[in-house]
């Protein structure tokens, strides 16, 4: 066997004929897998309890305040930050508050990519569309997408509240001058690391709207 | 609202790693015959986009890339139907009631394609797709376990990718005759009516059937075909039979 898969499967070494007994160890390392990725979203959220009541607690001071969020990333953290800027504008339940993600438009992505260059991509529509007040939310597995380092440091410039998610306990965005808050996974595999960061994801939202059940209408 | 809380379970729930084992498998022939791989998620498109971001951009080096396509989620029924081929692979994302997705898997075996549905909360129909990837709670939607499965289905279609003895056709239902279906009625889309005749599309491509045992029908109905008859035009689905 050649290839990648006897890093994570060392069994596959072995010379199989029978495809019952692969299906059947690779139910079991799904199995194994699924258990890793559900006790690093666990620990994930309890490690990271404090830190996401602050941040929760600064983006709901800032939405009450008229401020919008940007969520940005690339990749599979483009699509969770689409995710999540869907989940914060139209929630199945709860509070719709304005969001938008900044990977959706591929005329505006692809003039930026082209004409200037993919660091950014995301600064700036920032530039374009933010102001003091509002909230920038980047997603980066590594830490270190250059694209959203760039895009917390136009945030900073502007006045906005910076929020990031990365996996790797951080990488370049654990010790970015740019962030507010930073919540970091301990994951060492981008996989486990994007499951971790959309259940940290879930749960800054679910904290946002508890601030929003709290809030009295004016009469 | 929902209370915060952490993810539920332990693992995968019962079955799912098997489910997952048989549903690589089948997407790993398919893309090692060549096969495309669509991708929708009509009520969540970031779920369809990075599934086939998973697969044209591996994470791990040394990974082939492979022909996957997040369908727009307004009209995937038209735009598959416009590109998908026989032996092409459809992975829809959403809950059982979605129906585009409804109208996408029914849609599946007449154009020649296999379905998996991925979803949580209240399962699908049985046999409304050929593999169902389900997680009973449907807060697994936002924990991350969702997000799970798809990794995994990409990771385990690579582990199978590597074996190509174990890739070769299915000999209960990819020879040139179905053991199990040669003699039933097959799905068929129509493509064109010319008065008592339609032509169809029929899985493997476009055949003639004979409507005088079911009447008028109009372009995109589905019918169920035997031996060169029409023998029933089928319901409306949620998204209607004809266009």
């Amino acid at each position: 066997m050649t290839g990648g898969g006897n890093f994570l499967y060392p069994f596959l070494d072995a010379e199989e004929t029978d495809g019952s007994a692969l299906s059947a160890d690779l139910a079991a390392s799904a199995e194994a897998k699924a258990t890793e990725s559900l006790e690093l979203r666990r620990t994930s959220i309890a490690g990271l309890a404090a830190e996401l009541d602050r941040a929760a607690a600064a983006m709901a001071a800032a939405f009450r305040a008229g401020g919008r969020l940007f969520t940005f990333g690339n990749g599979g953290s483009a699509t969770d930050a689409a995710g999540q800027a869907a989940l914060f504008a139209s929630p199945a339940s709860g509070r719709p508050l304005p969001a938008r993600s900044l990977v959706a438009d591929t005329a505006v992505l692809t003039a930026l990519a082209n004409d200037v260059g993919v660091e950014v991509i995301f600064s700036r529509q920032l530039i374009a569309h933010a102001r003091a007040g509002d909230i920038a939310l980047g997603l980066s597995t590594s830490g270190g997408s250059v694209n959203v380092l760039q895009a917390f440091a136009e945030g900073r410039r502007r006045g906005l509240l910076t929020v990031g998610l990365a996996g790797y306990r951080g990488g370049a965005m654990a010790t970015c001058p740019d962030l507010d808050h930073c919540l970091a996974v301990e994951g060492q595999s981008v996989h486990r690391t994007q499951e971790a960061q959309s259940a940290l994801a879930h749960a800054l939202w679910q904290r946002v709207q508890r601030e929003f059940q709290q809030l009295e209408v004016p009469a | 609202m929902t209370a915060t809380r952490a993810p539920a379970g332990t693992g995968l729930p019962a079955g799912l790693g098997e489910d997952l084992a048989a549903a690589s498998r089948t997407l790993a022939r398919r893309l090692a015959a060549g096969g495309t791989l669509w991708c929708a998620s009509p009520t969540s498109p970031h779920h369809a986009q990075h599934v086939a971001v998973e697969f044209v951009h591996p994470v791990v080096v040394g990974k082939p890339a492979l022909p996957a396509v997040a369908l727009p989620p307004h009209d995937p029924t038209t735009v598959a139907r416009a590109n998908a081929r026989p032996g092409d692979v459809l992975v829809a994302v959403g809950p059982a009631g979605c129906t585009g997705v409804l109208d996408l898997v029914r849609r599946a075996p007449a154009w020649g394609l296999t379905s998996l549905w991925i979803g949580a909360g209240e399962r699908p129909t049985a046999g409304v797709a050929d593999h169902v990837l389900w997680l009973p709670d449907e807060a697994a939607v936002h924990d991350g376990g969702f997000i799970l499965i798809y990794h995994l289905l990409w990771e385990l279609a690579h582990v199978w990718l590597e074996h190509p003895g174990l890739l070769r056709p299915d000999p209960a239902c990819d020879g040139p005759v179905c053991i199990t279906c040669s003699d039933e009625g097959r799905l068929a889309e129509v493509v064109e009516v010319r008065g008592a005749s339609a032509v169809v599309r029929a899985g493997q491509g476009l055949e003639q059937a004979d409507l005088s045992l079911v009447g008028p029908v109009a372009v995109h109905d589905l019918l169920v075909v035997h031996a060169g008859m029409a023998i029933t035009r089928l319901d409306a689905g949620p998204q209607g039979g004809a266009s």
